[in-house]
Formats: structure tokens, sequence, C-alpha cells
């Protein structure tokens, strides 16, 4: 339940960008997140709604979530990439490394990322 | 009508958390302090392992606790009795620590007052571990009460610690058992470092404080 973070942690993010291209109003975010983010996309544009409630520039703007792929990392054999598919039977949300089979893998659960953001930028 | 415009920013949405966490954590090794961060699932015996570990080292050190709770100041009063000085940060509904709570803690301080820093995390076994607060040690607390399986439902929060408590083993044989949990914790991540605890009866703690690199 850490979306009213995320949201605010995004929002923050926007409103630099929103700052450095001087523009005046925000109408669409792009975020994408993989299937291990622990991140519900309901409760993440809901967070974003209030966050931007009273937030001018952010006045009818849309959040939207794209989906990437999981990325487990191996220590064992530094494989980086897609988990094996199974995942691992012994352990919730855990993963086998497809390269060497190992369970020592780390899964990536931070690729939450803002891909674009549309913006109304005034000419001059 | 104003144009708009597509802007391509594909930046992380963790970077400002996780930056500022990379800070703290160069900071307090530029100036030689210990940064803990406890984790572990409500009940778990988080504040009553910070009183015994306060009441072992406040007599050799300064230990400054950073208590992370939705409401209330019991658990920073309770360590503070044990001659740590406390703070708690309510995070009303939030789930978690961040680097930006701890950061606003830190600069009410002056940093060098202070030897070993340990933050109480909000009890929870799923958010805490998203979050980097900028400590040089993860560590996650669950406890032999909250069945065999904890480790295994859970086993995100473990890959990110580098200590695994297993806690209240005063009660192992007593309809609760420590075997499962331990091994579960020492598998699920290799040079894990695995700790059997009773927070009630001091067991394990001086192990505890050995592991963190703690001179006694
Ligand atoms: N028997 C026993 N009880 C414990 C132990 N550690 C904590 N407790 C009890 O468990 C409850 C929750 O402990 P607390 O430290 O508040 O847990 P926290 O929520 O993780 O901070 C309290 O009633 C403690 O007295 C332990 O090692 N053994
Ligand atoms: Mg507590
Ligand atoms: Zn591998």
């Amino acid at each position: 339940m850490h979306e009213y973070s995320v949201a605010s942690a995004i929002v923050d993010q926007v409103k630099a960008i929103v700052e450095e291209h001087k523009a005046t109003q925000v109408k669409k975010i792009i975020v994408s997140a993989s299937p291990y983010d622990v991140i519900i996309p309901e409760l993440l544009i809901e967070a974003y709604g209030i966050i931007t409630d009273d937030l001018d520039k952010f006045k009818g703007s849309t959040l939207e979530m794209q989906n990437s792929k999981a990325e487990i990392t191996c220590l064992e054999c530094d494989y980086k990439g897609e988990p094996a598919e199974e995942g691992d039977p012994e352990f919730a949300y855990n993963f086998i490394c497809p390269k060497c089979e190992s369970r020592d893998t780390h899964i990536n659960m931070k690729n939450l990322t803002i891909e674009t953001v549309d913006l109304v930028i005034p000419d001059n | 009508m104003s144009p708009e415009r597509k802007v391509v920013v594909k930046k992380l949405a963790y970077r400002v958390n996780d930056e500022l966490a990379d800070k703290i954590r160069e900071v307090m090794k530029s100036k030689n302090k210990l940064f803990f961060n406890m984790m572990g699932s409500i009940g778990a015996g988080k504040t009553l392992i910070l009183e015994q570990l306060a009441a072992k080292l406040s007599s050799k050190y300064r230990v400054f606790v950073i208590n992370g709770d939705v409401a209330t100041t019991i658990d920073a009063d309770r360590i503070a009795k044990q001659g740590a000085t406390t703070v708690q940060i309510n995070t009303g509904g939030g789930c978690h620590l961040s680097a930006k709570l701890i950061q606003n803690e830190l600069d009410k301080i002056n940093i060098d007052d202070y030897d070993i820093f340990i933050a109480e995390n909000v009890g929870n076994l799923i958010c805490p571990a998203a979050w980097d607060i900028g400590a040089q040690l993860n560590i996650t607390v669950v406890s032999i009460t909250e069945g065999e399986y904890v480790v295994k439902k859970h086993p995100i929060i473990f890959k990110n610690s580098e200590i695994a408590i297993i806690n209240k083993c005063d009660l192992d044989g007593l309809g609760f058992n420590s075997d499962v949990l331990a091994e579960d914790a020492a598998k699920i991540k290799s040079g894990m470092k695995v700790i059997l605890t009773s927070a009630k009866t001091g067991q394990g703690i001086d192990e505890l404080i050995t592991t963190l690199g703690i001179e006694l």
C-alpha cells in the first residue's frame, strides 16, 4: 500500500520537468512497471488523482500505466534479464536463473519508470 | 492554442529517494557512523530488540534511534528508557520510512553527536523493501510465532537484507519452531547472516552486536 508515496515521487519529478520546459499544463503521464513492482495500478491512479487535485498545472491530466518486462539479476552468474517462467517452487516471488539455475537471484522490483510526459508549452 | 509536446523522460520513479539514500550512506560513511535499518512485521519484536541493544550499547556509544510508526510515540519512549536518544516519525498512513523522512530527522540534529543510528521501520514485510533509507545494513526481524512459512511468503524483504533475525526463540519448542525459518532465511540469499534471538531473555543479542560490527 505505498502507492501514495510512489505517486508523490512521480508528481515531484514531473513538477521539475514542467519547470524545466516552462510548460503551462500537464496532459498525460505514461509510466511503466514490471509485474513485480508491487504497484496496484488502480491505487496508483487514484493516489495520483488525490495528489494532483489542487495542482492547477495538473488539472485534467491523466496517468497511464504500461507493462514492462520483469528483470532479475543472478548473483551467481551475473545474468540480467527475464526470469525463467516457472519461478521458484519453494519461495513465493523468487526466481530461478534461466542460465545457471541458481535460486540466488534478485528480482528488480523498482523498475517503475516515468516514460513520457505530454505538456502544453506556449511558443515564444 | 499552445502546442502540445511529448517529453521523453525515461527516469525511475524511485530516483529521488534512492539518490538521497546514497547521499545519506555517503555522509554516514565519511563521518564513520553506523546506520542500520530494522524492518519486520508488526509485533516481531523490533522495539524490544532495540531496547536490548540500547541497554547494552548506551554506556559506550551514543545511540540515536528513529522510530517509524503510523501513530503514537510508544516505541520511542520505550527505547529512550534504555539510554538511547530517540525520535518518533509518525508516517500517518504511510507503510514505510523513506530517505526523505530520515533526512528530515538528521537535519534536526548534529550527526557528530552520535555514533550509531538505527531506524525501526514501519511494521510491514512488503513496502519497506522498496524504499532505500540510506542504511549500511538492512535487518529483517521475524518471530517464530508468525508461523513457519513467513520467510517463504515474503522472500523479497530478506533478499534486501544482510541480516535475518529469528526472534522469540524463548518460545522454541513450546508449540513454535525456529528451524524452518532459519533454514529458509539462509537459503533465500547467499551470505545471509541468520541470528536466533530472544529479545525477552537477551539470547543472541551479543551475537547481533558482533554481526553489526560493533565492539562491546
Ligand atoms: N516471548 C517473547 N516475546 C517477545 C519477544 N520479543 C518481543 N516480544 C513481545 O512481543 C510483543 C511485540 O514486541 P515489539 O517489540 O513491540 O514488536 P514490534 O512491533 O516489532 O516493535 C511485545 O509484547 C513484546 O514483549 C521475545 O523474544 N520473546
Ligand atoms: Mg515497534
Ligand atoms: Zn545465473
